[in-house]
């Protein structure tokens, strides 16, 4: 099974943001990370690959520090990684980052001679939850889709897909290539061993820019984009909100329910 | 060819009952259409939709469409993207909007490819800016609002944030509703459901609850959550946890609340033992009056917090559960 998984970098989601004095988000000194459903997507992949053989190329458009990103799946599971780079791509939107995706697929599979099987994406990034792009180099690739994935198998040249609902799962088959995406699995993305961790650091990481790729660089870029961000703004805040703070904790209790019961909270 | 106009809104039907969200998504192609000719046009692909339709054509609709049949009972996303993008080229409407559920988060980006265009994600409002239309979605886990606009295309594609516009009031005048039918060649579809599993049956819809007690990490044991069910039975409320909380099996997946949960506002929502992540937080900030139990002071959950109580939930639960028995037996 040859896989490729596509990694946004996004800012650590652990970390609150707020807006600067210039209206836009403050992101200075927030660690990039790996998107967290990519992570969970690479560790779907490896297991898939650990259990039918293969191999996993990992991918990711952005500046070098996705770099960073990608030595770390290099760590956990990965055995190629690229990073897809070009002044020309900065402030493309989804439909456009769909459309690097499949260019760099296609070169992929042209120098290696090997077809991807299965591509991955995560569900959506945490930092717009928009969960566009996988949705749409599906519809570049003119492939099938399947979303939110908590599991996969692979039999007699299909994959069987175990998809997040509402009410449960829907167990879904489809022929490859086919593109998936990827929601939290019950299990957590695996640790690098201190040896992968070595093992990677060594491990190349090759780069395309817009004429490897032979992409027209007027169809991508903020140029091209066709959803724009006008202005940032931050949710109301609750105002008046009350901290109850008493010595004698069942005393704070029936303080509590007097004041939920005064505000008509119930 | 003519100029887009008017709306189309696709309902999800699950169960034969149109979602919540996808009715809420009404009120705001409502909005719209406000102030000009322009009408909404509802859709809904299925099968056995009846009743589904006459509750969306009482719901301030100028028209519902509906494809119903046998071959759409499951929501296979090829299917209904290949329907609707038919629908699509047929009315030329200038805005296509759904509700956002874990479903058409596949199927808005998918036809936003096709018919490149853009499409903005969880809309919380929206905004009319001269001719202009401004989206405004989540950023970084809800702490900063991005307002958005697509341009230069003649069809704009959006989701709606559950909870994020009212359900519209029930009509006095029911609109017309008229059945399509729309065949998928057999070589659109390339993904097969083998089996649609129902782990939770006659399980309550979380979103649809006024009044939700939510258990984080905080709360240890499965035998001090039951302080939370305790709590929420006294309440006539329901369940809510954290995924940390699911992932301990004290409560099952389709109560979690947050970014890969359900975004719930109850008038009521009390939180036990929970930090108050941004990924909980973006789900449940919108709710009337919040509570919050934490042991530390510092915690974030008690800056959403209306009320919160700085201690231990194992003490304080069972006193608020006593105090509100009194409480509901004086009511
Ligand atoms: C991509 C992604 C998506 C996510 N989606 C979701 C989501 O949808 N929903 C969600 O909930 N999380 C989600 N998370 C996880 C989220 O980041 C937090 O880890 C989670 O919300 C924390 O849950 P918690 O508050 O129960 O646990 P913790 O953060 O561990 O907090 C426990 C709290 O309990 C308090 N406490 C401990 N003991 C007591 C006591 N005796 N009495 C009172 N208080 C006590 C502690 O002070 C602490 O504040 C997501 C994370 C990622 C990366
Ligand atoms: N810059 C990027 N590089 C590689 N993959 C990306 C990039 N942006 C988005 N993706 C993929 O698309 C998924 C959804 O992202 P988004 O549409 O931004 O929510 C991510 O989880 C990634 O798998």
């Amino acid at each position: 099974m040859e896989i490729l998984v596509c990694i946004k970098q996004v800012p650590d989601d652990s970390v609150e943001i707020h807006l600067k004095s210039d209206g836009t988000p403050n992101l200075d000194g927030v660690t990039k990370v790996a998107n967290a459903f990519d992570t969970y997507a690479l560790e779907m992949a490896t297991r898939l690959k650990e259990a039918v053989g293969g191999e996993i190329t990992v991918v990711s458009i952005g500046e070098d520090s996705v770099r960073d990103a990608l030595k770390n799946c290099l760590a956990v599971g990965a055995e190629h990684a690229y990073q897809i780079t070009d002044a020309a791509f900065d402030g493309s939107d989804s439909m456009a980052k769909a459309e690097l995706l499949a260019k760099a697929k296609a070169k992929l599979e042209k120098d290696n001679g090997k077809p991807f099987d299965l591509i991955f994406c995560g569900f959506e990034a945490t930092d717009r939850a928009s969960g566009q792009t996988g949705a749409q180099l599906a519809a570049v690739l003119n492939a099938p889709l399947i979303t939110s994935l908590v599991d996969i198998s692979s039999k007699d040249g299909k994959i069987v897909a175990k998809q997040e609902t509402d009410f449960g799962y829907n167990s879904i088959e489809a022929a490859t290539p086919c593109v998936v995406t990827v929601s939290k699995p019950e299990y957590d993305p695996r640790y690098p061993t201190i040896k992968n961790k070595l093992k990677a650091k060594k491990m190349p990481i090759g780069a395309f820019a817009a004429a490897d790729l032979g992409v027209d660089a007027s169809k991508v870029g903020q140029g091209a984009a066709l959803t724009h961000t006008v202005s940032f703004s931050e949710p109301a805040q609750k105002e008046g909100g009350v901290k109850i703070n008493e010595k004698d904790q069942e005393e704070g209790a029936r303080k509590l329910v007097a004041m939920m019961v005064e505000a008509k909270a119930l | 060819m003519d100029q887009n106009k008017n709306v189309l809104a696709f309902v999800e039907v699950v169960d034969g009952k149109p979602v919540n969200v996808g009715l809420e998504s009404l009120t705001a192609a409502r909005t719209l259409v406000e102030g000009t000719d322009e009408k909404v046009v509802a859709v809904l692909i299925g099968s056995g939709l009846d009743d589904a339709a006459a509750k969306v054509a009482a719901s301030g609709v100028d028209k519902v469409v509906v494809v119903d049949n046998a071959a759409y009972a499951a929501f296979a996303l090829d299917a209904f993207t290949n329907v609707l993008e038919q629908l699509i080229k047929k009315c030329n409407p200038a805005y296509v909007l759904a509700g956002n559920t874990p479903l058409t988060k596949g199927l808005l980006p998918s036809l936003a490819a096709a018919f490149k265009s853009g499409n903005v994600a969880d809309v919380m409002s929206i905004k009319k800016d001269g001719g202009k239309i401004a989206w405004a979605t989540p950023r970084f886990g809800g702490t900063v609002i991005a307002s958005e606009v697509i341009e230069k295309s003649p069809i704009q594609f959006a989701t709606i944030r559950p909870g994020a516009f009212e359900k519209p009031a029930t009509a006095a005048k029911a609109a017309s509703i008229e059945k399509e039918s729309i065949a998928v060649a057999a070589d659109a579809l390339r993904t097969k459901i083998l089996e649609a599993v129902k782990e939770m049956t006659e399980d309550v819809n979380i979103e649809d609850a006024d009044i939700i007690v939510t258990g984080g990490r905080g709360m240890g044991t499965p035998e001090n959550f039951k302080l939370v069910e305790k709590l929420a039975e006294v309440l006539g409320g329901v369940v809510g946890a954290t995924r940390p909380a699911i992932e301990e099996n004290w409560a099952p997946r389709s109560r979690q609340v947050g970014q890969s949960g359900k975004i719930v506002t109850p008038k009521l929502y009390i939180a036990c033992g929970v930090s108050g992540a941004t990924q909980h937080v973006s789900g449940m900030s919108s709710s009337k009056y919040i509570v919050a139990i934490n042991k530390d002071e510092e915690a974030p959950i008690f800056n959403v917090a209306n009320v919160g109580i700085v201690g231990d939930a194992m003490k304080i639960l069972p006193v608020m559960i006593e105090e509100l028995k009194k409480v509901k037996a004086e009511a």
